[in-house]
């Protein structure tokens, strides 16, 4: 949490956030029949689906209203003229360039595709081994200069799958190659694992923890996985190159 | 007669549970599994309970019970070990323990200050049992006579006390908090007229907003950023001696014991406040009512044994209003409520007449989970206590995908992910600017009994509020949400100062 001064500043813009937010919500609910027919029922508002939205949003935009009041009243007027001066100079930029917030859009970059590109188009065992070296090696090495170096490889890594798909590259190699996504990301695992290595090779410490993180990503999903596959029947997001060799294995399919 | 018919049932329910091999072996895996998840600092007992939901998705009701309250028992506990020899508490709940635990480790006390609490959270677990026991079914009893008006006000009560008290900041973030909750127990279809509300025409979100994957999302995501974007370091530990259960002492201080188990239950059973509180004002009250208050924050066993009694008596506490009125009194038992409905159990009223015998399992599975957790507390302390030299930067990685899987496989949705994770780093920027995340999951847990009651409420009074003011537990609920949120006004502490000035000064 942050500084009760800062906090109070940050106040006002959330409290803002909210208003309008609980706004939204009044104005949708206000679409919602209240007194017209739905589904052949002749509506009363007691019973109309917009009254708890309306009840709902008309107290989020009153809190927020406050929270604005309370922060202003402690802020002042002359403190908030000097944020917003803030907010347009370019500290704000220097700011947004600190070592805590690049290792937050690392994580949230890091969340985000495997949530959204990966796991549904990439072989669950491997896009969790991507995720989990990735994310290990960026923050157990502790350096943020390391950190920077691995989160842009990784970014470019993205984008070039992101492109491939979108040129339909991928999709075409499917009837050269089976499962080329699949394919795609073990060689960018394995060329995450050398550009890493190629940063550390010269620190015997960095080596024994990039040792460390490479053993646990690729423990992690084989001992997670096959519990939720195969003990409690949970099928895979997206089931591919690895899922089909363990259950090739696991079947005795050969 | 009954009373012993109850004995009986109970006790029976216990040689079940403790003769089955399968139970035994998940009791004592998940105690020691919430053990560790309380003693790492970042991991709470709330995401062991949410990442275990998912496991026990395919067991039977009785067994997930016994995992999943076997890990919040444990996880409630093994906040104590970081507190007491890093001076970081594992979870909130043991923050009050780090103010005595880790001077004792200082002195070279430490084994035996965990040997303490080991037994004192036991005495908690096992005195919140009997709470659990004896005053549910009454509270069930009587909450058979509330209508639709009384479930509103208690839902609505429930959001706004777990917003006034879980408020690290001002205690109206709370409630907005609270109310961002609700606005997400709108989204789906209505359950009255099934009128799509906030669905954005996407079919997913008909049936609204999954719980369990909002849980995960909101708890966990926000703790695996919060720690690796501020480089949490864990600290090194204090020595670990042989570690007793020490029961001269805990004779000696059985009523400071049985007063912070009883502070304990009260606060487990108001809704949505958590085992932090009940530690901290069990913590309050042994010092000011010990007559060596200086003693306090400098090494005082007293104060170890308060708030770890009070925190593990919570966890019977909360349980309470959670099987009664189907309102958790704590955050995991906001998960645990998830996992019982997933497991196709509704807590409240009925529960007593759909499923006799759950008050008695639950109380029996906490004796025997606070049996469970004495054994391993006692017996492997000193193993678990090489947990807090894993750096969180190596597990944390591994929780993220845990919540990932978890939340995927409840329902085998992927939508459950891309919803989890928006959830997430929105809780994140809300805790970073001092918004309790507790009042929005009770929001969203609570959301659809406050919708649909106000509304069927409203449908058989034909629009009027007037049956508020008729019945009295519902105009006593409604004079309470009055105050809780008058009193945190500044024109209302004025005027009340300004009462007792004249009062006071009528009398001199």
């Amino acid at each position: 949490m942050m500084e009760k001064e800062k906090l109070r500043k940050a106040d006002i813009f959330s409290g803002g956030i909210i208003f309008l937010f609980g706004l939204w919500i009044v104005s949708q609910a206000l679409k919602m029949p209240m007194k017209d027919s739905w589904g052949g029922v002749q509506n009363v508002w007691f019973v109309s689906p917009a009254l708890f939205p309306l009840f709902v949003g008309a107290m989020i935009m009153l809190l927020g209203a406050l929270l604005i009041r309370i922060a202003f009243r402690e802020v002042g007027s002359k403190e908030l003229k000097r944020v917003l001066r803030w907010l347009v100079s370019p500290d704000v930029t220097r700011f947004l360039k600190t070592a805590p917030l690049l290792r937050f859009y690392a994580i949230v970059v890091l969340f985000f595709s495997f949530v959204y590109l990966n796991i549904p188009r990439i072989d669950f065992f491997l896009c969790s081994v991507l995720f989990l070296v990735v994310f290990i090696s960026m923050f157990y090495f502790d350096d943020d200069t390391l950190l920077k170096k691995m989160f842009f490889f990784y970014l470019a890594g993205t984008i070039l799958f992101v492109l491939l798909m979108a040129s339909g590259l991928l999709a075409a190699l499917t009837s050269v190659l089976h499962y080329p996504s699949d394919w795609f990301t073990f060689v960018f695992i394995i060329g995450y694992c050398l550009y890493v290595w190629t940063l550390i090779r010269d620190n015997p410490a960095l080596r024994i923890k990039f040792k460390t993180s490479l053993i646990l990503s690729v423990a992690t999903p084989f001992l997670i996985g096959p519990i939720f596959k195969y003990l409690l029947l949970v099928p895979m997001p997206k089931e591919g190159l690895v899922v089909v060799l363990m259950d090739a294995i696991r079947y005795w399919e050969f | 007669m009954m009373l012993l018919d109850r004995l009986g049932t109970f006790f029976e329910i216990v040689f079940h549970l403790a003769s089955a091999p399968a139970s035994l072996a998940i009791l004592f895996g998940s105690v020691l599994l919430g053990i560790i998840f309380g003693a790492m600092p970042g991991l709470t007992s709330t995401l062991g309970v949410a990442l275990l939901t998912a496991l026990t998705y395919g067991m039977d009701t009785d067994l997930a019970m016994v995992c999943l309250l076997a890990i919040y028992v444990g996880g409630t506990y093994g906040g104590s070990y970081s507190a007491i020899l890093i001076n970081i508490p594992g979870t909130a709940a043991a923050a009050a323990t780090a103010l005595d635990g880790y001077p004792l480790a200082c002195k070279g006390e430490g084994g035996r200050a965990i040997g303490l609490t080991t037994t004192a959270s036991a005495i908690g677990t096992i005195i919140s049992m009997v709470f659990v026991v004896s005053i549910s079914p009454i509270i069930s009893h009587f909450a058979l006579q509330f209508t639709s008006f009384e479930f509103f006000l208690l839902a609505f009560f429930g959001i706004l006390i777990s917003g006034t008290l879980t408020s690290p900041d001002l205690v109206i973030k709370g409630w907005i908090a609270g109310f961002i909750g609700l606005f997400l127990a709108c989204v789906g279809r209505d359950l009255l007229q099934f009128y799509p509300r906030f669905t954005f025409g996407l079919t997913e979100l008909d049936s609204g907003v999954e719980v369990v994957p909002v849980l995960i999302g909101a708890f966990g995501i926000p703790q695996i950023i919060q720690v690796l974007k501020d480089r949490f370091q864990i600290g090194e530990a204090q020595k670990i001696q042989r570690i007793l259960p020490e029961f001269g002492t805990i004779a000696r201080n059985i009523p400071a014991i049985i007063r912070s188990a009883l502070i304990g239950v009260g606060i487990g059973a108001v809704p949505g406040i958590g085992e932090d509180i009940a530690g901290w004002v069990s913590y309050g009250t042994a010092k000011n009512t010990s007559k060596h208050p200086e003693t306090f924050g400098k090494g005082e066993m007293q104060g170890v044994l308060a708030s770890e009694t009070a925190n593990n008596a919570c966890v019977g506490g909360a349980q309470i209003p959670l099987l009664t009125l189907g309102i958790p009194g704590s955050p995991p038992a906001a998960m645990l409520l998830g996992a019982l409905m997933l497991h196709g159990v509704t807590p409240g009223p009925m529960i007593t007449f759909e499923h006799p015998t759950f008050i008695m399992e639950v109380a029996a599975i906490l004796l025997l989970a606070s049996c469970a957790m004495w054994i391993v507390g006692i017996l492997l302390a000193k193993q678990v206590v090489k947990v807090l030299r894993i750096p969180p930067q190596l597990f944390m990685p591994i929780i993220g995908v845990l919540c990932i899987i978890g939340s995927y496989s409840l329902g085998l949705n992927i939508f459950n992910l891309y919803l989890m994770l928006p959830v997430g780093i929105v809780c994140y920027f809300l805790t970073e600017m001092g918004y309790p995340i507790a009042p929005l999951v009770i929001g969203v847990i609570l959301g659809p009994m406050a919708d649909e009651n106000l509304r069927r409420a409203l449908m058989v009074s034909q629009g009027s509020f007037l049956p508020v003011f008729q019945r009295p537990v519902s105009l006593m609920l409604f004079l309470i949400i009055v105050w809780t949120v008058v009193s945190q006004f500044q024109w209302y502490r004025t005027f009340k100062n300004r009462m007792i000035d004249v009062l006071l000064r009528r009398k001199n």
